[in-house]
């Protein structure tokens, strides 16, 4: 990915207050943000454009986790970096996020410690995509 | 006793007779000095008044024989006829003899001429002088002579003195033409000389009592030197007349005097005339006990000396015979046996109060107590085990006894056995007065005998199930204490996290406001963020605590530390700590798991916060074991290298809301720390020096269940 097109992260938090700030800090950070209030509102998102990115609150309306937002995001682009933003985690949340490949930020979150993770999870997907994507012009050379 | 000798000496008596000028019979006969000369001197004078023969027959008063004892003119082959013996009745000498009367015999078997026959008798006109000296006039020579009283030949002895008389008879051939003048004179004559006869014989028998006396005084003065114990005679006034060689000893003064021998037999004389006198006084108890001085060896002998008086023949005292009999020995063995019997009842008095203390322990224990020889075969047991295993040891009818009893002996049989000393084991019982079952601790020690062997086994069964239902229901309480904890954990967390979200916005704002803060109101800004991140430091920690639903578990305290370790070490890493741990075996802990996750990442965050300089963080784990085999701890020591507590926070810096790291802390740390802690029973300390470090001890209870 190139200074051409900007990364696009989908920030999910049910406290609207919570996601407002977010997005406003992501996008003087120079991200296109896309904030929704609900998972519904966040699978919909997804569905409607991709994304490079996906921070998510762990607890969200009526009983839905973050992990559902992050599935969907996941049956989209497999690869797609994820963390959960939560007030608590308890072992189990922790384990299965760390099985997954989700990182995990603890609210109340280090605004250093939270662009950092988020440009640090970009950078080294973008690595691995473009590692990948030689990879695979190799591979359609050679058949020709 | 003696007896007086008539020898036969005619030959003699014939050559000098003719030659000298005669005497007075009574002269004659008065010159005579010893009994032997009487006869020959009689028969002389006998011929000298005419008669033409004579002879005396002397009578063995011991066989009773009678034979002639000397004769003079008689020829030789005539006197066989005067050999006769007291029993020959009829012999016509013999009658004569105990007629005691003398008799002129005209015709008779014993001679053709007339003979006449005087038969003689030891015999005195007064008493002797052991009958005067004694006052009995029970003489046998005066009895004889007087003739009152016939005493037998065959008697013929005296009451008073012993003396053996004598019997003879003068035979005298009387001329063709005598007179009866001439037989009275004769007879006179005879009676006379018979008279110097007893005087002389009298005399010859004290001078055989003499010389049979002083044999008697050498031997008995034989015996009493011969004598190994001191014996003293003497007198009434404790003078001594006589004293044998062992009393000498101590009572006499030795030839060579020097001043301390002298002294101790004056000190010896002295003691021996005290008890002398005090047993005079006593009368009765004639017997004390006397320490003297042996003068020649130098040492105290001990002897017992027994006395008696001695009695004169008039009955009057003369003197103290005193055996002294040395007991030293005897007395030195009895004191010896004193105490050693002394000793033996103090060992037996130790003996007994040490039993008697035992049995009290025994009887106090309060836990069955049984000892088994070393075939396992119970020899001895205390009422509480006797309700196990019954009273006798032999025979038992109950069943549940004999049960019981045999899984006991399969336990010692094998403890006994093997090769250790002691041995603790599970034993399950059927206690018949609870009616249930018991798990009981059975804890074994062996009596070893002399030879190495068992020789005994002393088992006490601890019944442990009232402490394990009050250690279940301590680690039950602890488990609520725990849950609580948790649950005010987890209320702390619901606050904290409806606070989360709100702060969360807050922060967020705060963030985006920077640059567009008036210069004027920068103050105020900084404020609204310092306070605004403390809060959010504060909530963190609080939500820390609801992360905490583990639930308590036995578990190794050294994995926790080593997980605990692992997540901080990059951190302490990046702070320039070095880290170094010392972790034992340790047996499991029943705690959650994450609560002490929690204290341990506490305290080393703590730790690495007070070395901002870097340092040594020292982590260490080991196990305490307890009093008994049921109950220890595990210590955890946390120690660094940092700046130390002043001594005037230690008592606060458990307490919530203090902090020594002044806008970093959240001044939870500790307080959650110590928290956690009492919540599991465990005990928290902490020693500081300032500039030298601090160190944190923990310790938790192990509880084996």
């Amino acid at each position: 990915m190139s200074a051409d097109r900007k990364y696009r992260v989908l920030v999910v938090d049910d406290e609207a207050a919570v996601l407002l700030t977010y997005r406003l800090i992501l996008e003087r950070q120079g991200y296109e943000v896309v904030a929704c209030g609900t998972s519904t509102a966040a699978i919909a998102a997804m569905q409607a454009q991709q994304f490079d990115v996906v921070l998510c609150d762990y607890s969200l309306e009526e009983q839905h986790t973050g992990f559902e937002v992050i599935s969907a995001a996941r049956k989209i682009d497999s690869s797609i970096p994820a963390a959960l933003l939560t007030g608590y985690a308890t072992k189990e949340t922790a384990d299965e996020a760390a099985s997954r490949g989700i990182g995990v930020m603890f609210k109340p979150i280090e605004i250093e410690e939270f662009l950092a993770t988020t440009s640090n999870m970009l950078r080294r997907n973008n690595e691995s995509k473009q590692e990948g994507r030689e990879e695979d012009n190799r591979g359609s050379q050679s058949g020709h | 006793m003696a007896t007086a000798e008539i020898r036969l000496q005619p030959a003699r008596m014939n050559g000098r007779r003719t030659t000298q000028s005669r005497r007075p019979a009574v002269l004659r006969l008065f010159q005579a000095e010893r009994s032997e000369e009487i006869f020959p001197l009689l028969l002389e004078e006998i011929i000298a008044l005419g008669n033409p023969r004579a002879l005396v027959v002397d009578v063995n008063l011991d066989s009773g024989e009678v034979t002639p004892a000397a004769a003079l003119k008689w020829p030789r082959a005539q006197m066989e006829k005067f050999t006769s013996a007291l029993w020959m009745q009829d012999h016509p000498l013999t009658t004569i003899l105990h007629g005691a009367r003398p008799e002129v015999l005209n015709k008779s078997t014993l001679h053709n001429r007339p003979i006449y026959v005087h038969p003689i008798l030891y015999s005195n006109r007064n008493l002797c002088w052991e009958a005067d000296r004694i006052r009995t006039s029970s003489c046998l020579a005066v009895q004889n002579s007087r003739r009152e009283k016939r005493v037998r030949l065959e008697d013929q002895v005296c009451t008073t003195c012993e003396m053996r008389a004598y019997a003879a008879a003068v035979v005298v051939e009387l001329p063709k033409n005598h007179t009866e003048q001439a037989v009275a004179e004769l007879g006179e004559l005879i009676d006379l000389a018979n008279r110097y006869l007893s005087r002389l014989f009298k005399v010859e028998h004290y001078y055989n009592r003499m010389r049979d006396m002083e044999i008697t005084i050498a031997q008995m003065g034989t015996v009493m030197q011969s004598m190994a114990d001191p014996v003293i005679l003497t007198d009434t006034q404790h003078r001594v007349i006589m004293q044998n060689k062992a009393a000498e000893r101590f009572f006499r003064v030795p030839d060579e005097m020097t001043e301390g021998l002298v002294r101790a037999v004056e000190f010896n004389n002295l003691l021996f005339s005290a008890a002398l006198s005090s047993m005079l006084v006593s009368g009765s108890d004639s017997h004390r006990d006397l320490t003297l001085v042996d003068a020649i060896e130098g040492e105290e002998m001990l002897f017992e000396a027994v006395s008696a008086p001695t009695y004169g023949p008039d009955g009057i005292q003369l003197g103290t015979v005193t055996v002294m009999r040395d007991v030293t020995d005897l007395r030195r063995a009895d004191q010896e046996l004193r105490l050693n019997y002394e000793r033996l009842s103090e060992a037996e008095e130790v003996v007994r109060q040490d039993r008697d203390r035992l049995n009290l322990i025994i009887e106090n224990v309060g836990d069955p107590i049984v000892v088994c020889d070393g075939k396992a075969k119970i020899v001895l047991v205390d009422p509480l085990a006797q309700e196990l295993f019954g009273t006798e040891m032999d025979v038992v009818r109950d069943t549940v006894q004999f049960q019981n009893q045999t899984k006991l002996t399969a336990f010692i049989d094998a403890f006994t056995s093997s090769f250790s000393d002691r041995e603790t084991a599970p034993l399950r019982l059927y206690n018949p007065t609870l009616r249930q079952e018991i798990d009981y601790d059975a804890r074994s020690g062996k009596i070893f005998g002399e030879r190495g062997q068992v020789a005994y086994t002393v088992t006490v069964l601890r019944d442990l199930t009232a402490l394990r239902k009050v250690e279940q229901l301590k680690v039950e309480r602890r488990m609520l204490e725990i849950e609580k904890f948790a649950a005010t954990g987890r209320l702390a967390a619901t606050i904290a996290h409806e606070v989360n979200n709100p702060m969360e916005a807050i922060k967020n704002a705060i963030y985006l406001l920077a640059g567009a803060i008036p210069e004027n109101a920068a103050p105020v800004y900084n404020i609204l963020k310092s306070e605004t991140e403390r809060v959010a430091r504060i909530v963190r920690q609080m939500l820390g605590l609801y992360r905490n639903t583990e639930q308590v578990k036995p578990v190794n305290v050294n994995t926790i530390i080593e997980d605990t370790l692992l997540l901080l070490n990059r951190q302490l890493q990046r702070a320039n700590v070095e880290l170094q741990t010392e972790l034992e075996v340790l047996p499991d802990a029943v705690i959650a798991a994450d609560q002490i996750r929690q204290v341990l990442s506490n305290l080393v965050i703590n730790a690495r916060d007070a070395m901002p300089n870097g340092g040594k963080l020292r982590i260490r784990s080991r196990h305490i074991p307890g009093y008994d085999d049921l109950h220890g701890w595990v210590r955890i020591l946390i120690s660094d290298t940092g700046s130390g507590i002043p001594q005037e926070m230690i008592r606060s810096i458990f307490e919530p809301f203090v902090t020594t790291k002044g806008e970093r802390g959240t001044g939870l740390g500790l307080w959650i720390v110590k928290g956690i802690i009492q919540n599991h029973a465990g005990k928290l300390s902490v020693k500081s020096r300032v500039g030298r470090g601090t160190t944190f001890k923990i310790d938790l209870p192990v509880v084996k269940l």
